[in-house]
């Protein structure tokens, strides 16, 4: 038997065995699933940043046909009338409660003003406890009393030199959140597990003592470590697939624009990457809890500052600089590359490249502990 | 009840958390740690938004507007684009997430009194910041459209320009924003997320901690000896409950501190629900390490059972009253949403005891149940 | 009240399916340390648990302290007159308290007063001779420290009753001595009632009566003479020329034939000594004669292993020998340390180990923990580089071409670490590929291993369902799968019955006999290190003896003297008598004492002077050399 395909042997039965041992683990394997689909799942369809049916209340004290006409103007699906109040009193508890999220006050004689030309306004009230939503509502309600009111003169009128700006949406023409939560939870979860299973299979053996057994044989530290990555990644990429054909094409749509084998190919390499800080906390870590906790020290970051949620140029510029020392970060990109814009592998190439990089710097550390710890 | 046993029980407990480097971390690095990378990382304010301008009219009234866009602080100028191309180049690049698309004829159309039209591309990849970004469009969009409108019918019917453009706009909405005066999402978020953080941390380290000692078979001790369960319960969990209090008043730091989020509401009625809170969530803790028989599982179990409906149900994205009705029940089952509820109200709304006694209640019945249910299913005498 | 402190009838427990112990009836009395002896898997551990009440159990009935423990409230209301050491090194103790936190903490748990925790503390750290390491936390304690200090913490309320599950296994034999001393002083002394469980046979003398258990039940109890006269008969051993063929004769006529080194040892049932020798003679002169007959009483193991006889139903190793492998240089020894030395900072784990082992040599490496035997191994074997020196295998060193030598060796360490996960097949097979053996090869052996363990029939069985004793057979057959010229062995036999020992010694000795392999052991159990043909013993990383056991037992027997037995009635009270007169090789074992000196014939006459006591002489044990030696090498490291 000559040494290349001894050594390949000696990778075969070692790629194998770690293969049997997590498909014996059984809570295991059930949390697997579980991440790559109901967790998945939920994330997508549970999590919604666009404005749905905000909570109006109308305060209506001029009670005109022309204030009837504003109110019936916020509609659903951005907005939803709830009922009519009758004072402030009534209206501040109602937004401190939490049951309004939006009162439009239409002052007395606002009918009148409209009619004779004059001037008037209308008041609203947001509560911006949710940010986000706050400020959204109150720039949908800001176009929709500036088209109320251009209506009202304009009728009948020739047609002015207005602007228009179409906005026109690409890669996600409805905003479907479910495809940015659903495709940004299934990299968590891959982010999670490429870096958890390595780790727990590689501390496993350091808690039983199988590791010496491996030690004595002519087996290499990239021998060891080298398959638990390998055999992980099959695993993940088979979740990952779960992810995709199961729940994120057929529940939700996700268009997968790009070259899917593309995709596949980068996932396998983004988890080795990811593998090697989990490794490099499996050299640290004397058992598993304690590995556990580690890897949550690590993840952490790495999932949050990985500009999924926040973009870099939002962030403090001392923070920003940490993005780039996410895997995630580039990986994001790449996905979101591959999966909504249809972007070619040539176009990604520099994510690829720094991604890489990132990842076989941190393999080689935890494969140069690996050695120095274990001679 | 001997208070000795719990007090020699709660201080052994609290020198083996302090003298455990990476439990120690676990309990004060971690709660701090996830509290900026939350509060940076999960930030939804969109400012700086970079963008690019294709201008194919290089007209006065083309440069004009967009001006306005290069102007505006939510927008990054990243320079011209030579064509839409080019501008998917760029988007797709991740470079700018948002190209403006003036086309030919627009000065003209405009001076001739014809409505004009524009584009703009947007990257929809994250579909927040895409909403976003076309809010600030219109919002500015709008503005200049009616001030193009109103120079025309000023020129044409000689009103001063004033006149015509408050004629055109006949209705004003004066916006009063409540709560939260300046928009600023982590205003509304630094609160929510010491709800989120005191839900992961407790059930975790309280679940780590007591089946560390069923793992390891330090537990027998308390099995063997006479201490009685409540004795057990109330001096393991103390130390816990301590941590977290503390953690609380560190997390309330940070977001007045470091957040700058404003404390408007009762201080000691905020300190009360917090420690009410706090018990709660160790409480759970409790529940999943009388179940469960290894730290791993702790781990998993404590992850799945808080993160997800911490997140998801709680108020902390979306709104309670926005949820499907099953999802609004899961809310109104969990202990999070009324705590949310609690800082939200002392930290924006300035709200206290008297309006906000009723999820104050909820979640002190939620403490009770959970210790009920850990005391009854802890045994002394185990059937394995 | 009657004098019973434990009374248990028909007491049975079962896990989900697994019927743990059933049908155990046994009582403990008043003041007595009642022994529970029995490997791994026994049930002592389900039984001590009920007792201490912290475990429920199925059926039967359990009396302590004439509570009925079948109820809550019942257990609960004995306990503060109880204390429980549960099993583990340290396992009930908190590793990041120190000594005195962790003493404390106990106090305050069993509310014990100030005033009295302090004195009981002193008085405790002082006989456990912890008192100079208060301050030290408990995780870097030595495993014995650690249970001389589990012990304190089960004693700091005074309990009436202690319940120790196997307090020394994992200790070394200086430290297993130690515990005993100081639990016999306590339990004399206090008037307590202890019931122990341990994993050694031969601590079995420790105890005033006992339980043997094996598979959930008891199969004797009583005091050690009365169940050592369950199977009369007697023990003979020899010389033989013709090691092989003598053992061949005496398997065929009796069940239980061991070889000691160059000795054979055999288990003569029902005949008195003089009988048997001749039985013994008879069949042996037939196979090549022997010389230097010796003959003595039967031990304990032995009659465990005669007791289980009838019952015993484990697949017994199969008779398959490893097929010698292309033979290597002959001439070159098969194991050399040549002044290995290891430091981890300023610790010096392993100072200038030198030894051969000559192909087909049984070594033994002994010592205490913390000696160096691991370390040393871990170096010989390539895991861990060494400091300075070096060593070669089969004449190859092993710096150099590590490679080569991973391949010629095989290593079972210390836990059988197998993928517990895997079946026994898969296994075999892993470990067959991590070698590179051809598929043929691959067949081959996994059929040989298979056969060698008994485990044919278990084949697709996951290794987590084994019981030791099988487990370990497998772990061996892994680690020879690829017919390694050198066979490293680190403690392969903690946890596992005296049956399944035996029979994994009957596989080493045709492997070191019949197919010429080198083989390193290292052991706890000191009599084992009775098979081996050579000894080294460690101590603090240095080689501080290295002969056979026969010489070493000369030496001993030079420097100390012989050991005596006292027996009698009056036998406990007659160690402050020796104490008085100077003698001090004095340890207590149950109802008698062993005594070192060199004037046997003093001893005697003082024994005579008390009356009623008798005076045997003993035969050394490789225990006694060890625990002498490193006791004598202690003092001087101390001074």
């Amino acid at each position: 038997m000559n040494a290349l395909s001894r050594w390949c042997l000696q990778l075969r039965v070692m790629f194998g065995k770690e293969l049997r041992q997590l498909g014996r683990d059984r809570v295991l394997l059930a949390f697997i699933v579980y991440a790559f689909t109901v967790d998945i799942f939920l994330a997508a369809s549970g999590v919604s940043l666009q404005l749905k049916l905000a909570s109006t209340f109308v305060q209506d004290v001029d009670h005109s046909s022309a204030s009837r006409e504003l109110a019936s103007r916020f509609l659903p699906p951005y907005f939803q009338v709830k009922g009519a109040l009758e004072d402030e009193r009534a209206a501040d508890a109602a937004l401190s409660s939490g049951r309004a999220m939006l009162v439009l006050t239409v002052p007395a004689g606002f009918g009148e003003d409209l009619a004779r030309g004059e001037p008037t306004h209308v008041q609203l009230q947001v509560d911006t406890s949710n940010a986000v939503l706050g400020f959204l509502a109150a720039s949908y309600a800001e176009q929709i009393v500036a088209r109320f009111g251009l209506e009202t003169q304009q009728a009948g009128k020739t047609p002015l030199p207005v602007i228009e700006n179409r906005t026109r949406v690409w890669f996600n023409p409805n905003q479907e959140d479910s495809w940015f939560m659903g495709i940004s939870e299934l990299l968590n979860v891959i982010t999670i597990f490429s870096v958890l299973l390595p780790a727990a299979a590689a501390v496993r053996e350091k808690e039983r003592g199988t590791i010496e057994q491996l030690l004595v044989s002519p087996l290499t530290p990239l021998q060891i470590l080298l398959p638990k990555v390998l055999s992980m990644t099959v695993v993940i990429l088979a979740g990952t697939a779960l992810a995709l054909f199961c729940v994120l094409r057929p529940c939700f749509g996700v268009p997968m624009a790009g070259s899917v084998p593309a995709f596949f190919a980068l996932t396998a390499l983004y988890v080795f990457t990811s593998a090697g800080f989990g490794l490099l906390a499996a050299t640290v870590a004397r058992n598993l809890a304690q590995a556990g906790m580690l890897t949550i020290l690590i993840l952490a970051p790495m999932l949050f500052l990985s500009g999924a949620w926040t973009p870099p140029e939002a962030m403090p510029e001392w923070l920003a600089v940490f993005t780039h020392f996410s895997p995630l970060y580039y990986f994001i990109n790449i996905s979101f590359g591959l999966l909504l814009k249809g972007q070619s592998v040539a176009a990604l190439w520099p994510s690829v490249f720094d991604m890489m990089a990132l990842g076989m710097a941190a393999f080689a550390a935890g494969l140069l502990r690996f050695r120095r710890q274990f001679g | 009840m001997k208070l000795e046993r719990v007090r020699a029980l709660a201080w052994k407990e609290w020198r083996e958390i302090v003298r455990d480097r990476l439990f120690f971390a676990l309990a004060f690095v971690v709660p701090a740690l996830l509290m900026v990378l939350f509060g940076y990382g999960l930030s939804f304010d969109v400012e700086n938004v970079p963008f690019a301008l294709i201008d194919h009219d290089r007209s006065v009234q083309s440069r004009d507007y967009g001006y306005r866009f290069i102007g505006s602080r939510y927008f990054d100028f990243k320079g011209y684009a030579a064509d839409e191309a080019d501008a998917y180049d760029l988007i797709a690049g991740g470079e700018v997430r948002a190209v403006l698309v003036i086309p030919p004829g627009f000065g003209r159309d405009l001076a001739q009194g014809r409505p004009a039209r524009v584009q703009t591309l947007i990257d929809g990849t994250f579909p927040n910041r895409a909403l976003t970004i076309r809010g600030y469009v219109s919002a500015i969009n709008a503005e200049r459209s009616l001030d193009s409108a109103a120079n025309y019918l000023a020129a044409r019917s000689g009103t001063p320009y004033a006149d015509v453009r408050a004629r055109l706009q006949p209705v004003s909405l004066e916006v009063r924003y409540l709560f939260n005066e300046a928009v600023l999402s982590i205003w509304s978020l630094a609160p929510k997320l010491i709800m989120l953080i005191l839900m992961i941390s407790p059930p975790f380290l309280t679940a780590l901690g007591v089946v560390r000692e069923k793992e390891n078979g330090s537990i027998f001790n308390i099995y063997a000896s006479d201490i009685s369960r409540g004795e057990f319960l109330l001096g393991k969990l103390a130390p816990y409950v301590a941590i977290s209090c503390v953690n609380s008043l560190l997390l309330w730091l940070m977001a007045v501190g470091l957040y700058r989020v404003p404390f408007k509401g009762d201080f000691a009625f905020f300190a009360l629900a917090s420690m009410v809170y706090v018990a709660c969530t160790t409480g759970i803790g409790l529940v999943v390490s009388v179940l469960v028989r290894t730290q791993i599982a702790a781990m998993i179990v404590t992850m799945v059972i808080t993160l997800i409906p911490a997140v998801l149900y709680s108020g902390l994205i979306i709104p309670v009253a926005s949820l499907s009705d099953a999802a609004s029940f899961v809310a109104h089952a969990m202990p999070a949403m009324y705590y949310a509820d609690i800082v939200a109200g002392c930290f924006l709304k300035g709200a206290g005891g008297a309006e906000l006694w009723r999820p104050l209640l909820v979640l002190a019945l939620y403490a009770c149940a959970l210790f009920a249910a850990g005391y009854a299913l802890f045994s002394k005498r185990p059937a394995s | 009240m009657p004098d019973w402190v434990i009374r248990s009838e028909g007491f049975g427990k079962r896990y989900g399916k697994r019927q743990a112990v059933s049908g155990i009836s046994l009582a403990v009395r008043a003041g007595e340390l009642f022994g529970l002896i029995g490997p791994d898997g026994a049930g002592k551990s389900s039984l001590m648990k009920a007792v201490a009440g912290v475990l429920k159990y199925d059926s039967g009935t359990l009396e302590v302290f004439g509570t009925d423990m079948a109820r809550d409230a019942a257990a609960e209301s004995v306990k503060a007159r109880i204390g429980l050491m549960p099993q583990g090194l340290g396992q009930n103790l908190y590793g990041d308290l120190s000594v005195e936190e962790n003493v404390d903490f106990f106090a305050k748990l069993r509310l014990v007063p100030d005033e009295l925790a302090r004195e009981r503390k002193e008085k405790l750290l002082g006989v456990t001779r912890l008192a100079n390491f208060r301050t030290r936390p408990m995780k870097q304690l030595s495993g014995g420290m650690k249970q001389k200090l589990g012990l304190v913490c089960t004693l700091i309320h005074a309990p009436e009753l202690i319940v120790l599950d196997e307090p020394t296994t994992g200790v070394d034999p200086v430290s297993r001595r130690d515990f005993w001393q100081i639990l016999a002083e306590l339990v004399s002394s206090q008037g307590l009632s202890a019931l122990v469980s341990t994993a050694y046979m031969d601590e079995a003398s420790r105890f005033a009566r006992m339980a043997l258990m094996h598979e959930g039940r008891v199969l004797a109890q009583g005091q050690p003479k009365e169940i050592l006269a369950l199977r009369a008969g007697s023990v003979v051993s020899c010389v033989p020329h013709e090691q092989v063929r003598a053992r061949a004769a005496l398997a065929a006529n009796y069940a239980q034939v061991e070889a000691l080194g160059p000795r054979l040892r055999v288990f003569v049932p029902e005949l008195a000594r003089e009988a048997a020798e001749g039985a013994v003679t008879r069949l042996i002169d037939a196979a090549g004669g022997a010389t230097a007959y010796d003959s003595g009483e039967a031990e304990l193991e032995d009659v465990f292993v005669a007791l289980l006889a009838g019952s015993h139903t484990s697949a017994d190793a199969g008779e398959a020998s490893a097929a010698p492998a292309a033979a290597g240089n002959a001439a070159a020894p098969a194991i050399e340390a040549i002044s290995l030395a290891r430091r981890f900072g300023d610790f010096v784990a392993v100072s200038d180990v030198s030894f051969t082992v000559r192909e087909g040599e049984i070594f033994g490496l002994l010592g205490a923990n913390g000696a160096g035997k691991t370390t040393a191994i871990k170096m010989l074997t390539g895991i861990l580089p060494p400091s300075s020196g070096g060593g070669r295998i089969a004449g190859v060193d092993i710096a150099r071409e590590l490679g080569c030598v991973k391949s010629r060796i095989g290593y079972m360490s210390q836990a059988f670490s197998l993928y517990l996960d895997l079946t026994v097949s898969e296994n075999i097979r892993l470990y067959a590929g991590l070698y590179g053996l051809t598929r043929a090869e691959r067949a081959a052996r996994l059929d040989w291993v298979l056969e060698m363990a008994g485990l044919h029939a278990l084949a697709d069985t996951l290794a987590a369902e084994l019981p030791m004793g099988q487990r370990q057979r497998l772990a061996l057959g892994c680690a020879l799968v690829h017919r390694p010229r050198v066979l490293f062995l680190d403690e392969p036999t903690s946890g596992v019955d005296p049956v399944g020992r035996r029979a994994f010694w009957d596989v080493l000795f045709r492997l070191s006999r019949v197919d010429g392999v080198a083989l390193l052991v290292t052991t706890h159990y000191m009599s084992e290190a009775e098979h081996c043909d050579h000894l080294a013993l460690m101590f603090a990383g240095r080689i501080v003896a290295d002969a056979t056991p026969g010489a070493m037992k000369a030496a001993l027997e030079q420097d100390m003297g012989a050991l005596y037995e006292v027996s009698g009635e009056k036998a406990p009270a007659f160690a402050p008598v020796l104490a008085a007169a100077g003698i001090t090789g004095v340890s207590v074992h149950g109802r008698n004492l062993h005594v070192l000196c060199r004037d046997g014939a003093r001893l005697t006459a003082l024994a005579g002077g008390q009356g009623g006591l008798q005076v045997r002489a003993r035969a050394l044990t490789m225990e006694d050399v060890f625990v002498e030696r490193v006791r004598a090498l202690e003092k001087e490291a101390g001074r």
